[in-house]
């Protein structure tokens, strides 16, 4: 808790003092995030400079004015440190505190406490406390001893915060557990003051003897302040009362806990997971093989990656740039045979330009539907890959080329003589693009997905960031929608009817139909597994006990 | 079909209560049925003076006496109007008696008691509640004061505020306006007599008025730092006291006041975190985070900020008056009169400490309307006008008896759905189902003029905390998709920053995470209960907070008092069960005198903590024990003390290096208690690095014990370490029982810098003088210079440390090493290196201090105190053998020199106070009261140490401490003990093991003390300001009051923060409408706000998760869909953000084209971006 506890003591000489001070020390800086690091910087700065502390238990300043009362631990005494180990929490005792703000905070919350804050019947709790001067709670009690003045001593135990709301929050929790302390250290005192009683009845000592104020304290001289571990004889009080402080700051900090939830993982998330996962099993299965495709994985949900930087010869920056180099009616065809599944097969020499134009073109897809093969010497098969890269002289299969489902991209290198300028950002100067497919159904419908894409790709307004959020915002609506329809015909089985309306109702019909649907069938292919099996497993269990 | 589906709904709905119950069929399953009378809640308000004391100015109880107090009133005659007069006349001093007191008029004229309160009764308590409002002593601070009072019979829990009046419009107004009234009445008695007793008052009560309204005096009162004794002061205690105030700083406070309202309209209240909030960033963690540090003492006592609080009876147009407080406070106490019931009781109690906000703000609202009445009796001497102010007060306090009333014992929505949900019970899928189905039925029933999709894009809008539940986090989820995460980062901040979870909790409910913050209600209006009741169900899906969870000890109620000073305490460690890490059980034993004297018994076989039982043997053997480290090699040691030498050498062959094959490496000494002759019981090797660990991390805070056998032992949890802990214990052993422990944290309070610095520069003198034997001052602080240098080119890193435990010796890795390496050989590398570090012709030094980077003088600064260690060790090395003459002289020479300026010595205190100068300012400004520190860090070096230290305002308290160390040092001189305890000093703290309890973690019961729970009002018969979300027949209440209730909430919120604008959503399901009033607008006549837009993208949210329902796609599924819609929603508002970084203006079309997005929803969007992109609001405002 942000709090400290102190006990305090009206010494009958000296007025009230504070006697022992328990605070907590947290750790600078927590592990998450970033967001607040610019602030916490700020407090760093602020914190070092509390390195300058009072000299609170400096022996050299104080002996003079103290007496046995007024003092806890023995000015040689370091004071006590209680690490909490889970969160790395420090809980440190001494007679003050250290920080300077802080020994003025709680000596002021003492003085209050013990002379100028009235509690009823003198015993008890009361809160107290400003803006400016830090939140108190207080609790007053009598020790009973046996050479006091009324033959009881005065203290309080107080608990200081800047969070006034929290402090009174906790009053029951307070109350409850200082009391228990408080109890404690009054029986075992009044056990030593009936021994002490028995022994020398000190009424009797003081009806005879001629009694006046002004010489009471002075009569009893060497008597007059007595420690508080002298009171309950316990030697050990001093390192019991820490203990019991810090644990009652650790207690009353963590007395309340939250529970909070955030959002549930995206599919591209939940994927990119599960292929690290599968990876790391892998690698151990193999116990090799360091290619770290989950760093690959990773990339797709950033598109551009650290890779495309590597490469620095010409390539495609986004997908704006893309459109702009192939022109928007063959960028429209590349990306509508991306979303609807086709194979995308680039041929070129070109290495690093095939590699960022897929780096480019998967942010089209959710993660699950991207199986890149960036260069490769022969075929791959559909299924295999999606995104294709293939050397100029590697031969596509008759059945391939001839398929609707394949569209082939070929980068022809410009005749220009001798390009020296590798770095030159005109793709277009260096590279002619040709691009075919056997595909025969028109690209210009649908899927509305794209329709909306270009739109935002063609309004220069937007900034590359901007369309790559609208991008984000269109792909997760659109695997919503995708849930919806796996559910409604993987897991439930639906009929064609029922499909059909809830196609209605997901906003895939209309013009470019065809295209939605088909969109939506390829990305359902993506959705992560743990979704899918969630689905089949827990919904339809669910569905089972309800249905009973 | 309604009723059919409502029956099929309810006919089954089992043990699970279905929401739309009737509030009054069975509220105590929801709300634990409470009882609280208007007149149990009593208003005792009271004016001190400084001159003429205390007195109750009103009084429910003794009002309640004389029922007819209209009448009586009436009756009161000329004489008697003074309507705040006062009623009885509290004199607490002790020993004078209230017959003398002059000011009094009671004595005098009796009749003129009768007033508002009608009867010259005045109740018995009000003289010892007056005294506790306004405490024994009076403070200083202008500010008001909070405080809460237990009192035990009849059981009564009083809530009071103080405030300092604020009288005068101007200062060079007239004098009638500076005077209340009743003052000047008053003042007219005064100047007649004398005044009771004390001379001052007396005198002051004579020099008449126009003086004491005077600017000039009143500018005079406000001096920092006043010393007010009250009129009522309390001499019972020994000590006068004065409460030393911030007075400097009122000023400042309430200029951050003023101006906090303006500020925060457009930016979040704390220092904003502005743009570097990166979307990754939850804002529910950033808030979170935010208020564990605004409210850490860590940071030092800063006010965060503050509502103007003073207690304003100037009138209006006023403004801030430049000054004139007078010395005249107002208190203003309410009193819970408890039921005797114990259960009852402690249930009031509950409620009242979780809901203490609520509490205050509703008080708060209570002092405006006394406030208000006060100027307007005093305004006038018209007795018509002074009835119209008391019953503006009796308005005031019915106003909020029933506020509270009502707060406490309406009814609540029995279970809020998203916080059932999220509870995990196993009956969620029920729970599921039954949302569904009455989500599609009210998008059937309540689908007329767009009422549902409205009333949601209005919550939506306004109640923001669903927004954090939908953003999409990082890890794999666990088990079921609907149970989303709990965030594990704003748990592990719970645990090492605790912030208050009920304040977050409130702050989500109210929806006031965006930016600028924003309070929202919800309001559903109805005269179908039925209906309204199925709304409000509904809508605790929409709203939501996060789900608090008590924490209670397992252990029965004996245990959980676990560290009973007077009672054994036993720890161990234990795997927890229920959490993953460890915890430490801790078993207390019942305070026994036996095992006192006994020591340990380790019965139930785990080692006891070693600190409870040892700390004795501690003490005890401490003062001779007091050179546990000593870091300086032998050779050092033999110049620099020759005692020591001989002593070295004897004991040169037990010393074992551990760990280190470095020439430098540190050894302890362990030196017997009592003798001189230090009995060798095994070196100490201290673990380099570890405790000279610069504060770099806490996290990497690493602990090792080594036991004076040498064998390191791991610190390990007390049961792990059974075998070796339990010798520890062994009699036979005793001598080595002594364990060192060096934490590597130099953050901790024990850096001591003040005074390591002082012992290091003694000891820099020590070594230049006898090596050089020069006085110099300038070199000593070149040293300094030279040595940030030397640090700026070896930058020292934690990493560098740590290597230094292992084998490599990097000699110049750290400022540390410079002594250490000094000594090896001789006395010449001696010279050598202080040549090289320190000598003139080093060219570093003609650097100005101002060269210098901040960063190196900390570096630096770091290297002092590192020195200082070394210094300081040797010295304890040096008096403990028996030189404690030499370097007695030495330090208290030092000490003198810097008090006196010259020599050697302040140089080098100049540059370390250099050094730590930019660090240390912002707090020595804002504590005034600590000045003698302050002005120590930044006095021009040479010649201010004679600084006169009593004007600290400390020094009232009779507190010495601080005062005046120099002269008490000549009587520290011949002190032996001194020594041996200043040996110790600068240990550091003994380790305690932690103390622990198993630690439960429980869901809360739909409990009391939880606004999740609490502010979830069912059907209530009438309006209730607090509520989140309740439900009402009809709007007349709210119509009346809401106007006030909104503008209420931005000057006194709840949240503890300053807040932009409070905002209520009313649905009327009578007309269909849904509009929303703010405090910013001004209601439209018979309108109660705007009408809400629908949002098209809440439209079709609800309309696809209608329709999937009705396409009997299961409940969970359903939701599902409305989460995955929801957090649609977040994603464009994210992408809104992105656009208006580039855009001032918000072009719908193009949005629309791409997205979807309409000009309706662009409220909604904003909102949302407004929680994790503050600038949003900047942009569209």
């Amino acid at each position: 808790m942000n709090a400290l506890v102190a006990l305090c003591h009206f010494c009958e000489l000296h007025g009230p003092r504070t006697l022992f001070c328990t605070e907590a020390v947290h750790p600078p800086a927590p592990s998450p995030p970033q967001p607040g690091s610019a602030l916490l910087g700020d407090r760093e700065a602020e914190r070092e400079g509390e390195g300058l502390t009072m000299r609170a238990n400096s022996s050299a300043t104080q002996r003079a004015d103290m007496c046995e009362g007024c003092r806890s631990l023995p000015v040689s005494h370091p004071g006590f440190v209680s690490v909490d180990t889970e969160t790395g929490i420090r809980f440190l005792s001494h007679q003050h505190p250290r920080q300077a703000q802080l020994f003025s905070v709680v000596r002021q919350a003492c003085v209050r406490s013990l002379s100028c804050e009235v509690c009823p019947g003198r015993e008890g709790p009361i809160f107290f406390g400003d803006e400016q001067h830090g939140f108190v709670f207080s609790h007053t009690f009598f020790i009973k001893d046996s050479l006091a003045r009324g033959f009881q001593r005065w203290y309080s135990i107080v608990m200081v915060a800047m969070d006034r709301i929290y402090l009174i929050n906790s009053w029951p929790f307070l109350l409850r557990h200082l009391k228990l302390t408080i109890q404690s250290l009054q029986s075992t005192a009044l056990k030593v003051f009936d021994s002490e009683q028995g022994v020398c009845p000190q009424r009797a000592v003081r009806m005879n003897s001629a009694f006046s104020p002004a010489v009471f304290p002075h009569q009893r001289s060497g008597n007059a302040a007595r420690s508080l571990p002298s009171l309950t004889q316990h030697p050990n009080l001093w390192a019991s009362l820490h203990a019991s402080f810090s644990w009652l700051l650790k207690a009353c900090g963590s007395r309340l806990t939250e529970k909070l939830l955030e959002g549930a993982p995206t599919e591209d998330t939940l994927v990119l997971i599960e292929r690290q996962t599968e990876q790391e099993e892998e690698m151990n299965a193999e116990g090799a093989g360091g290619k770290s495709e989950s760093a690959q994985c990773r990339d797709f949900l950033f598109g551009d990656d650290g890779k495309g930087e590597e490469y620095c010869g010409p390539n495609f920056r986004s997908l704006r740039h893309l459109r702009q180099v192939l022109g928007a009616a063959e960028f429209r065809q590349l990306a509508w045979h991306v979303l609807m599944g086709n194979q995308v097969i680039w041929r070129g020499t070109d290495r690093g330009l095939i590699q960022s134009a897929f780096n480019v073109l998967k942010t089209l897809l959710p993660v699950g539907c991207v199986r890149v093969e960036a260069y490769s010497s022969q075929y791959e098969e559909a299924y295999r890959y999606n995104f294709l890269g293939l050397s100029p002289d590697v031969q596509i299969p008759a059945h391939v080329s001839s398929s609707e489902f394949t569209v082939l991209v070929d980068v022809l290198n410009v005749e220009q003589g001798c390009v020296h300028v590798v770095c030159d950002d005109d793709v277009l100067s260096l590279y002619q693009f040709s691009i075919s497919s056997a595909n025969t159904q028109p690209v210009d419908k649908g899927p509305t997905l794209l329709n909306k894409l270009e739109v935002a790709l063609t309004n220069e307004n937007l900034s590359v960031e901007v369309v790559s959020h609208c991008l984000l915002c269109l792909k997760e609506e659109w695997m919503n929608k995708v849930k919806v329809l796996f559910k409604f015909t993987k897991v439930d089985g639906r009929g064609r009817d029922d499909t059909q309306k809830v196609l209605v109702l997901l906003g895939a019909t209309g013009p470019g139909e065809e295209d939605n649907v088909r969109l939506l069938k390829f990305w359902m292919t993506g959705l992560s597994k743990t979704y899918k099996s969630h689905l089949m497993t827990a919904v339809r269990g669910v569905e089972r006990t309800l249905s009973q | 079909m309604p009723p059919t589906l409502f029956q099929k709904l309810f006919n089954k709905r089992g043990p699970l209560s279905p929401p739309p119950r009737s509030s009054t069929e069975d509220p105590a399953l929801s709300w634990p049925s409470s009882e609280l009378e208007l007149g149990q809640i009593r208003l005792i308000v009271y004016q001190d003076c400084e001159r003429r004391g205390r007195n109750v100015l009103f009084d429910s109880n003794s009002k309640k006496k004389s029922a007819e107090d209209a009448s009586v009133t009436k009756m009161c005659g000329q004489s008697q109007a003074k309507m705040f007069g006062k009623c009885c006349q509290l004199r607490p001093l002790g020993g004078s008696s209230s017959s003398l007191d002059s000011s009094s008029s009671c004595a005098s004229e009796p009749r003129e008691h009768n007033r508002f309160q009608g009867t010259p009764h005045c109740s018995s308590d009000a003289n010892m509640l007056g005294e506790m409002m306004f405490g024994s002593v009076a403070m200083s601070y202008k500010g008001s004061t909070l405080k809460i009072h237990q009192i035990r019979s009849p059981p009564q829990l009083m809530l009071s505020k103080v405030f300092t009046a604020r009288t005068g419009s101007s200062v060079y107004g007239s004098l009638n306006t500076l005077q209340d009234s009743l003052e000047f009445i008053s003042q007219d008695s005064n100047t007649l007599r004398p005044d009771q007793g004390t001379v001052v008052n007396g005198f002051l009560g004579n020099i008449g008025f126009s003086q004491l309204c005077s600017p000039r005096r009143a500018f005079s009162e406000q001096g920092p730092l006043r010393l007010i004794k009250s009129a009522s002061f309390f001499s019972g205690h020994s000590n006068p006291m004065d409460m030393p105030g911030r007075g400097l700083y009122d000023e400042r406070d309430s200029g951050i006041a003023r101006s906090a309202s303006l500020s925060s309209l457009l930016i979040t209240p704390f220092p904003s975190p502005g743009s570097s909030l990166t979307s990754s960033c939850a804002s529910s963690y950033q808030r979170r985070w935010l208020r564990s540090q605004t409210t850490s003492l860590e940071n030092g006592v800063f006010p965060r900020w503050s509502v103007e609080e003073s207690f304003n009876m100037s009138d209006e147009n006023s403004g801030p008056s430049l000054g004139i407080t007078r010395k005249k406070k107002i208190a203003i106490g309410v009193i819970f009169l408890l039921s005797p019931n114990e259960e009852e009781n402690s249930k009031f109690q509950d409620f009242f400490f979780s809901h203490f906000p609520l509490f205050e703000s509703h008080m708060n609202k209570l002092k405006s309307a006394i406030e208000q009445a006060m100027k307007m009796s005093r305004r006038s001497a018209d007795v018509s006008q002074r009835v119209l102010a008391h019953s503006r007060i009796v308005d005031g306090l019915n106003e909020f008896r029933t506020t509270i009333c009502n707060l406490y014992t309406m009814p609540r929505v029995t279970e809020p759905v998203w916080l059932t949900m999220m509870s995990g019970a196993p009956e969620k899928n029920q729970f599921c189902g039954q949302f569904i189905r009455e989500l599609a039925f009210l998008m059937e029933q309540a689908s007329k003029n767009q009422f549902l999709p409205a009333l949601l894009t209005a919550v939506l809008t306004n109640h923001l905390a669903w927004v954090p539940t939908v953003m999409p986090n990082g890890q794999p989820p666990i088990k079921i998709f609907l149970e989303k995460h709990s965030s594990q980062s704003v748990d592990m901040l719970a645990k090492t920053h605790p912030y208050n979870p009920l304040w977050a909790q409130l702050g989500d409910l109210y929806g006031a995470i965006g930016s600028p913050v924003r309070l929202a209600r919800t309001v559903v209006v109805g005269r179908r209960q039925e209906l309204v009741q199925r709304l409000l169900y509904i809508l605790t899906y929409f709203i939501r907070c996060s789900e608090l969870l008590e924490t209670h000890l397992l252990e029965s109620a004996e245990d959980e008092a676990i560290v009973m000073p007077g009672s054994l305490i036993t720890t161990s460690l234990r795997r927890g069960e229920v959490e993953e890490s460890d915890y430490v059980l801790v078993t207390m034993h019942k305070p026994n005198h036996d095992y006192l004297s006994q020591g340990a018994e380790a019965e139930d076989g785990y080692p006891s903590d070693s600190n409870s039982l040892q700390s004795s043997t501690y003490t005890d053997t401490e003062l001779g024990l007091g050179v546990p480290e000593d870091q300086l090699p032998e050779q050092r040691l033999q110049h620099v003390i020759p005692v020591i030498r001989a002593e070295d050498h004897s004991d040169g062959p037990t010393f074992r290096e551990v760990g280190s094959p470095r020439p430098d490496a540190r050894l302890e000494t362990m030196v017997k208690v009592g003798s001189t002759s230090p009995r060798e019981s095994g070196p100490f090797v201290d673990i380099e690095g570890q405790s000279e660990k610069p504060d770099v991390e806490v996290s990497s805070l690493s602990i090792k014990m080594f036991r004076s056998s040498g064998i390191p032992l791991e610190k390990k949890p007390p049961d792990k370490s059974l075998a070796s802990t339990s010798f520890l214990l062994d009699e036979e052993e005793e001598p080595a029982a002594k364990v060192t422990f060096l934490i590597g944290d130099s953050m901790s309070p024990e850096s001591d810098m003040e005074s390591r610095q002082g012992k290091v520069e003694e000891e820099f003198n020590r070594h230049r003088n006898r090596h050089f034997d020069e006085e110099q001052q300038q070199p000593c602080r070149s040293v300094q210079q030279g040595r940030a240098k030397a640090l700026l080119s070896k930058p020292l890193s934690t990493d560098q440390i740590r290597n230094n435990k292992s084998k490599e010796a990097k000699p110049f890795a750290r400022i540390a090493g410079d002594i250490p390496h000094i000594s090896p050989e001789t006395q010449e590398d001696c010279m050598d290196l202080f040549d090289e570090y320190f000598s003139e012709e080093n060219p570093v030094e003609t650097m100005t201090i101002d060269d210098v980077s901040v960063k190196a003088l900390e570096t630096a600064a770091n290297g002092v105190d590192k020195l200082h260690k070394c210094g300081q060790t040797s010295s304890r090395v040096g008096s403990l053998v028996g030189t404690h003459e030499q370097v007695c002289v030495q330090r208290e020479g030092g000490q003198c020199k810097c008090s006196t300026s010259s020599t050697t010595t302040i140089g080098g205190y100049t540059s370390c106070y250099f050094a730590e100068q930019d660090k240390s300012i912002g707090i020595s400004l804002s504590v005034p009261s600590q000045r003698d520190i302050g002005e120590q860090k930044k006095v021009p070096p040479l010649n201010d140490w004679e600084i006169p230290r009593n004007e600290s305002s400390d020094s009232a308290l009779g507190d010495s401490e601080s005062e005046d160390a120099g002269q008490e040092l000549p009587r520290q001189e011949q002190d032996e003990q001194f020594f041996s305890e200043e040996l110790a000093e600068w240990q550091d703290e003994l380790e305690v093991p932690f103390p622990g309890a198993k630690l439960v973690e429980n869901y809360s019961k739909p409990s009391i003390a939880n606004f999740g729970r609490s502010l979830f009002g069912g059907y209530c018969p009438t309006y209730v300001p607090d509520f989140v979300l309740h439900g009402i027949p009809n709007d007349d209440k709210l119509r009346q009051s809401l106007v006030s209730d909104l503008s209420h909430a931005v000057q006194h919120p709840v949240l503890d923060e300053p807040i932009a604008e409070a905002v209520c959503i009313i649905a009327d399901t009578d007309r269909w409408t849904v509009q929303v009033a703010s405090s910013q607008r001004r209601a439209t006549e018979n309108k109660l706000g705007k009408e809400v837009l629908v949002s098209n993208l809440v439209s079709n949210l609800l309309q696809s998760t209608y329709q999937l329902y009705r396409l009997n796609l299961s409940p969970n599924f359903c939701i599902m869909h409305l989460e995955d819609r929801l957090q649609e929603l977040y994603f464009k508002s994210k992408m809104l953000a992105e656009y208006l970084k580039g855009q001032t203006r918000v072009h719908v079309k193009e949005l629309g084209m791409v997205l979807g997005i309409e000009s309706s929803d662009l409220p909604l969007l904003a909102a949302i971006a407004s929680t994790h992109s503050p600038y949003v609001a900047q942009i569209l405002l």
